[in-house]
């Protein structure tokens, strides 16, 4: 089963994410704030990184660094209300896979996931 | 010695008086101890309440949204049954519906609709936009904006004649969002003035409508004059060249915002055509709306209009001079510029120049 690491801060955003991709049949874990998911990612595997980019202690932009740094084979995708052309620019330059805005379709994030783990 | 002690009749007055004292404050002190405990104790079991239905709502949703394998219908009036108890109860479920709504989009916009008029959310909001309490008219009207849910008109349009600016800023975003074929069908009625963060929030809006953006000229004779000058801000704003000719108009109007607007607006439509009006009206006009024809005629006019204006600058008004020597320096070297330079003899150079100038046309 593979596993994705949902890193977000709003618990409704989290719970849906948390209820489709299960359905989807993937293995999902969730860091609420960015220290927690440092701590996770040093415990465990997973397969893809789904994050938000404004999360407290610890940035989005600081947990992408440090996952294209660390481990550099886990795809991510990023899941912000940010829809200005930097920042995703910004993120695309940082190497992440994709970049997914609120409000967001819950069955076209589901597609962009499992086409990012395919690409793997 | 207890005995002794409880023999009142023996203690001095000022005794007494400081045990009764010392008996009521305590009480007191006990009382207020007890309300605050109280007080804390409701807040914490609100608030335990709060999250538990959150947490509930939130995986009732889900399940909603994402299982296609429920009866929907049955799932609703299930959760409605058994949760939803109170007003408290409807207030945390609205919210939640927002937050869903605000995150989510798609196939999962009609579903949160559902779940909204299947919780009785669009009734309970409804008897809200009736109570007498503005701050529940605002949170129904926040709500039906924000989702887009269309109530009957004769509900809102009074709102947007309120005392309470919240409301009526909430009138006008309830509009924007709701409207499909007429979003700004509210300033028919709105009274009282168009506020410029008002203005400002309707232009923004405006600019991610997708349905067709209105025709401004319709709102050109509203009696409230900020309407009128926000529209003419507008007929720029969406290029509306067709409205030159109501623009034009607006250089006859009473109030002079309009029509300071309106200079504004045809000289950066760079419209030729109403600079005659603009030159006749000038003796008459207010020092600002003088000014702004000074300035229009710099962009769409010639030096020939400028010195038909001369006469009718008169000498205490220092100000305008200033912008009129300036404007002089725009179209070359046909005037003496260097007058400005001395501020001391202004007015006196200002007569001057009048004389030169009524002098130079006439021989012109």
């Amino acid at each position: 089963m593979q596993r994705i690491l949902i890193i977000e801060d709003n618990p409704m955003v989290v719970r849906s994410l948390e209820f489709k991709l299960k359905k989807e049949g993937y293995e999902v874990v969730v860091a609420e704030e960015g220290r927690q998911a440092m701590k996770l990612l040093l415990e465990e595997t997973f397969d893809l990184i789904l994050t938000d980019l404004m999360l407290p202690f610890v940035t989005g932009t600081q947990i992408i660094e440090h996952i294209k740094k660390t481990y550099p084979n886990i795809p991510v995708i990023v899941l912000s209300t940010s829809t200005q052309e930097d920042i995703i620019t910004d993120a695309f330059k940082m190497g992440v896979d994709d970049f997914i805005t609120k409000p967001f379709s819950p069955s076209e994030l589901s597609l962009r996931v499992k086409r990012t783990l395919a690409k793997q | 010695m207890l005995i002794a002690l409880l023999e009142l009749d023996e203690w001095p007055f000022i005794l007494k008086v400081n045990l009764l004292l010392s008996i009521f404050f305590l009480i007191l002190t006990l009382l207020f101890v007890g309300l605050v405990l109280y007080l804390r104790i409701q807040k914490n079991f609100k608030e335990a309440h709060r999250k538990k239905q959150e947490t509930k709502f939130i995986d009732f949703a889900n399940t909603f949204l994402f299982d296609d394998s429920i009866n929907k219908s049955k799932e609703l009036a299930n959760f409605k049954f058994t949760n939803i108890k109170s007003s408290y109860d409807y207030k945390i479920l609205i919210k939640q519906v927002l937050i869903f709504d605000e995150n989510l989009k798609g196939e999962s916009t009609a579903l949160i609709k559902e779940i909204f008029y299947g919780l009785g959310l669009y009734r309970f909001l409804l008897k809200d936009l009736n109570r007498k309490e503005w701050f529940n008219k605002a949170r129904a009207l926040f709500a039906f904006s924000k989702l887009g849910i269309a109530v009957p008109d004769q509900l809102i349009m009074p709102l947007l004649q309120s005392k309470r600016v919240e409301l009526k800023q909430h009138g006008i975003l309830y509009f924007l969002n709701t409207s499909k074929t007429d979003p700004l069908v509210f300033l028919d009625n709105l009274e009282g003035r168009l506020t410029l963060w008002q203005q400002v929030l309707i232009e923004n809006s405006l600019k991610s409508f997708e349905v067709e953006i209105p025709d401004f000229a319709r709102w050109l004779n509203h009696k409230e004059d900020s309407i009128v000058v926000f529209c003419i801000k507008m007929i720029l704003s969406f290029n509306q060249f067709q409205n030159i000719p109501f623009l034009i108009d607006c250089l006859d109007h009473t109030s002079e915002n309009v029509r300071h607007q309106a200079i504004q607006v045809l000289q950066a439509m760079e419209v030729p055509e109403a600079l005659q009006l603009m030159v006749a009206h000038f003796p008459e006009e207010t020092a600002a709306n003088k000014r702004s024809i000074l300035y229009a005629i710099s962009k769409i006019g010639t030096y020939k209009d400028l010195q038909t204006l001369v006469p009718f600058i008169h000498k205490e008004e220092e100000n305008l001079q200033i912008d009129f020597y300036k404007i002089s320096g725009l179209f070359g070297d046909e005037i003496p510029v260097k007058k400005l330079l001395n501020i001391e003899t202004i007015t006196k150079d200002w007569e001057d120049f009048q004389e030169y100038s009524i002098n130079s046309s006439i021989g012109a």
